[in-house]
């Protein structure tokens, strides 16, 4: 008997956090336009994806200004 | 590369419309139409803030989530685009967008709107890379040249950073823990070193 009250209890915890999971709502949307072209497509790179991501890199990491004080062994 | 992300250096940023400029001159984006925008906190009290806003190109974008037309997506690199030959310029986009990112040509007389039109990350549209078409509907390229946004370039503070999520966050990170936080770092110490008061200068007066 009191392994079937376990049983129910468990079973009821079970259902009850059952609603507290959060299944996504949103609608599975798709793109319905043009196709776009890649980035690094063009006679720029060529389709050289990795030389494209090198190029970006350089120039984020120019966006850095401490970079040279460090490099140089300076405090900024 | 997948998080391509703008970050707006509250701390930095001087409220001199650099980046503002650049965009409206890169894309020639037309009158009335302002891509990126600047926002100013406290404005004329000392401690005051400005930041740089524009599309954040969120990686759950809820614009792409509201359009009726699905007009909307995403590159490979994170950034949020949208085909204009599919907008029908209905606004729910403006609505959803937390940051005010999508603008409205005036297309006619009565408040007519036109099609929707927002930042690109200089990354242009669904149209040949560097075709008139492409430049016509959504500005310059430049991503496709392996160039940053004309914005964050231009920045002259470099308040806004853009790039690849995980370089920009590193650089931010740098700053912050270079240069500390709180009151310290507004100011004449901030500006031109040594004590915060201004009669400890020399040539200031007490």
């Amino acid at each position: 008997m009191r392994k079937h009250a376990t049983f129910a209890a468990a079973a009821a915890a079970a259902a009850l956090l059952a609603a507290c999971t959060e299944p996504s709502q949103d609608p599975v949307r798709s793109y319905a336009g043009k196709e776009d072209a890649k980035a690094y497509s063009g006679d720029a790179f060529r389709g050289d994806k990795a030389k494209w991501e090198a190029a970006l890199a350089a120039r984020s990491g120019y966006q850095n200004d401490y970079a040279p004080f460090r490099a140089a062994g300076k405090k900024p | 590369m997948a998080r391509m992300k703008f970050i707006c250096d509250a701390e930095r940023c001087i409220e001199c419309n650099g980046c503002v400029t650049a965009c409206k001159s890169e894309h020639e984006v037309p009158w009335g139409v302002n891509r990126r925008r600047l926002v100013t906190v406290n404005d004329g009290v000392p401690g005051e803030r400005s930041i740089s806003v524009a599309c954040m190109h969120c990686s759950d974008a809820p614009c792409m989530a509201v359009c009726p037309v699905d007009c909307f997506y995403k590159t490979d690199e994170g950034v949020v685009l949208h085909d204009k030959d599919l907008c029908i310029g209905c606004g729910y986009c403006f609505y959803a967008c937390p940051f005010g990112a999508p603008q409205f040509p005036q297309a006619g007389a009565f408040g007519l709107r036109g099609k929707m039109d927002k930042c690109t990350y200089c990354a242009g549209g669904p149209e040949e890379n560097h075709s008139a078409e492409e430049f016509r509907k959504y500005g310059r390229n430049r991503l496709a040249e392996g160039k940053l946004p004309a914005c964050a370039e231009m920045c002259s503070t470099k308040a806004l950073l853009a790039g690849d999520a995980p370089v920009i966050t590193a650089i931010y990170k740098t700053r912050v823990t270079t240069r500390g936080k709180g009151e310290e770092i507004w100011g004449w110490a901030m500006a031109y070193g040594g004590s915060d008061k201004l009669s400890d200068q020399s040539g200031g007066k007490a």
